[in-house]
């Protein structure tokens, strides 16, 4: 007995020049005129079923669908076809605090916003030690202060401290893990494993993908309000970093008037390879990374070498390494650059790279020529928030008992 | 039938949701003005002192009705008051509550219901103050005040069947809003509030004026919920309001159930 079953839902937006609410003028002139809308499926014809203790991750990128899902399973908003058979009481957490109001204060706000989010009187009084203890120190010293008084963070911890108490056999949570400073963060993920290892059903949203590989074990992946796929985590979501990663790892050009650079020198092919392990179909921390450049050189007798940065997608240039110069005479030049593994941080970086002469003029810039993302990589972690730094090196980092006395 | 049926059930399977959203608005409107509970006591108490003085002093209009003039005000304007704050209230309770409905599923009539709250917290208060100054001018207070309640839940047919519709339309037609303050504004004068039926009743169209506008029939029925001997409540008006509250009501439940499923798509 499947505990959600949906049924080929879709949902159809019209889009017209005027979006949402109209004024009763023009809404008689779409009426007399039927003018032609642009019709937009957000979510296209999707089906699912999962059982009890089920926890499904959805991923997708930007509007894939994955918020317009939720919202039609939340019975927030109906879908324009298709059925979804509930069993169990769901609660769903699309944002943190909603319906907080900021004249009241903290204790009324845990009231109004349980009550708001399906929890009895009586549920709400039970546990309401426990929801201010989580929330920490902080609140429960201003827990008669009005909410709009609160800091982003504290309201946020508020928010989500009675989220976490809600005990209903269905969860939708949307990104509301992505909150917080990193302290709550491992405090609310935390309360997600907590939750996940019962018997609760959860669909959960994310770009977070470490904490989907860690949370769930079904995965639906949306593309364009379509279902790409659908099965457990581990394939799903291999496929979707693959598909992901379709960065530009090699740019090649068959002769020498096509390719860019300058008079003298022109780039012939620059390639980007990770050294995936065994079964691995995207790049995370773990892997090296290779990469070669050739470049044609026009003129003979030349001192060159390349300088290669490497940003990171803030834009800020997270080092700069250069080959030695050397003596090189007309013809095809390469180099070759080994990034080790567990290096560079998850992310996405970039890299541009120059061709000098005489250890001081630039002969030509070549500006953006990979782009690429590198995947996270956890093992044995109950923390799944963004890792700190734009790099993530293993150093020798012993800690031992020194003595058993004090 | 079986759709009233459907979402009184509704409504009280959630009944805690309504009272804690009623109290929010409640205590926030306490909240944010100094004066809070006076703004209750003021209103009404300065709308009848600008009656009395257009009366007294420059219309030089003795007596209306037979009944203390005072009292015949006040008591239209509690009334007067009620309904409009009530309808006010629904007509915006959507569009005011949108971040929740777009972001949890809960039955939409709650909104529309708990938004009247603050309007009866307001009507108690000045029924209070309305007390005092029958009391004042020496005047009984009529024994039909037990009945109160009942004209209480009649009016409020009336102002969620309206409130209903409005907040049905303004979500998708904004200017629907504006249209509020006016029927708001032009109603209390078109209502006898600072004045009887007595002036109309021998008039050869008073039955059409009933039934155009049933607020008549409401506010002379809580005058004789209100005033002693109050004698200008007649069967065929009171029950003109009463099947106009009822049906008004059931057209607005029909109207907000087709629309209520779209109201996130605009929001």
């Amino acid at each position: 007995m499947h505990i959600i079953e949906v049924d080929s839902i879709s949902k159809k937006y019209e889009l017209s020049a005027n979006k949402g609410a109209v004024s009763i003028k023009n809404g008689l002139k779409n009426l007399l005129t039927k003018e032609e809308k642009e019709i937009f499926w957000a979510v296209n014809d999707v089906s699912f079923a999962l059982n009890r203790g089920d926890k499904l991750g959805i991923v997708g990128s930007n509007g894939a669908g994955k918020s317009t899902l939720l919202k039609i399973l939340s019975k927030i908003t109906k879908p324009t076809s298709g059925e979804i058979h509930v069993r169990g009481k769901v609660a769903s957490l699309l944002e943190v605090g909603t319906g907080f109001h900021p004249e009241l204060t903290g204790r009324e706000n845990i009231f109004l916003n349980g009550a708001i989010l399906g929890m009895s009187k009586h549920e709400i009084k039970s546990q309401f030690d426990e929801i201010v203890d989580f929330a920490g120190e902080q609140i429960s010293r201003f827990l008669d202060t009005p909410v709009k008084r609160y800091s982003s963070g504290m309201y946020v911890r508020l928010g989500f401290a009675i989220s976490a108490h809600l005990n209903p056999e269905i969860l939708i949570v949307d990104e509301v893990l992505a909150v917080g400073d990193a302290d709550f963060q491992k405090k609310s993920l935390g309360k997600m494993r907590e939750v996940a290892a019962n018997d609760k059903t959860i669909l959960f949203v994310s770009h977070n993908l470490t904490a989907v590989a860690n949370l769930c074990n079904k995965t639906l992946h949306l593309e364009k309000g379509r279902v790409k796929q659908f099965g457990e985590t581990g394939e799903v979501l291999s496929n979707y970093m693959a598909a992901l990663q379709t960065n530009r790892l090699e740019q090649s050009y068959d002769s020498f008037d096509a390719a860019p650079g300058s008079q003298q020198i022109r780039l012939k092919k620059a390639t980007l390879i990770p050294e995936l392990l065994e079964g691995q179909t995207y790049l995370d921390i773990r892997n090296k990374i290779n990469i070669s450049i050739e470049f044609w050189n026009t003129e003979p007798n030349q001192q060159l070498n390349i300088s290669l940065h490497l940003f990171a997608s803030t834009g800020e240039c997270v080092f700069n390494v250069g080959t030695p110069p050397g003596n090189f005479g007309i013809g095809l030049v390469q180099a070759n650059l080994e990034i080790p593994g567990h290096f560079l941080n998850d992310g996405t970086y970039l890299i541009s790279f120059m061709v000098v002469k005489d250890k001081s003029i630039v002969l030509y810039n070549f500006e953006e020529v990979f782009n690429f993302e590198i995947a996270d990589f956890r093992e044995d972690t109950t923390w799944y928030g963004k890792w700190p730094g734009y790099v993530r090196p293993v150093f020798p980092f012993p800690i031992r008992q020194l003595s058993d006395t004090i | 039938m079986n759709l009233i049926q459907q979402k009184i059930k509704e409504i009280s399977s959630d009944w805690e949701l309504l009272v804690i959203l009623a109290k929010r608005d409640i205590s926030v409107r306490y909240k944010q003005t100094i004066l809070g509970l006076s703004w209750a006591i003021v209103k009404p108490v300065a709308t009848m002192l600008v009656f009395l003085f257009a009366y007294k002093q420059v219309a030089k209009i003795q007596d209306l009705s037979g009944y203390p003039i005072q009292l015949v005000i006040f008591s239209g304007i509690l009334f007067w008051n009620y309904f409009a704050n009530s309808l006010q209230a629904i007509s915006n309770s959507i569009l005011v509550n949108s971040n929740l409905i777009s972001k949890v599923y809960f039955p939409r009539l709650i909104i529309c219901f708990s938004s009247i709250a603050v309007s009866l917290v307001d009507f108690v208060v000045g029924l209070v103050v309305y007390l005092i100054l029958a009391l004042s001018l020496h005047q009984s207070i009529s024994p039909y005040i037990v009945l109160l309640p009942l004209a209480l839940l009649i009016t409020s047919l009336f102002a969620l069947g309206f409130g209903l519709i409005f907040a049905s339309f303004s979500v998708k037609y904004r200017d629907v809003q504006q249209i509020i303050p006016l029927i708001v504004q032009y109603g209390f004068f078109a209502t006898p509030i600072v004045y009887t039926t007595k002036q109309l009743s021998e008039k050869s169209w008073f039955l059409y004026y009933n039934i155009l506008n049933p607020l008549a029939g409401l506010v002379e029925m809580f005058r004789a919920c209100l005033i002693s001997q109050y004698d200008l409540l007649t069967v065929q008006n009171l029950s003109i309001s009463i099947i106009a509250s009822i049906l008004v009501f059931i057209l607005g439940i029909i109207i907000f159930d087709k629309r209520e499923d779209s109201f996130v798509d605009y929001l």
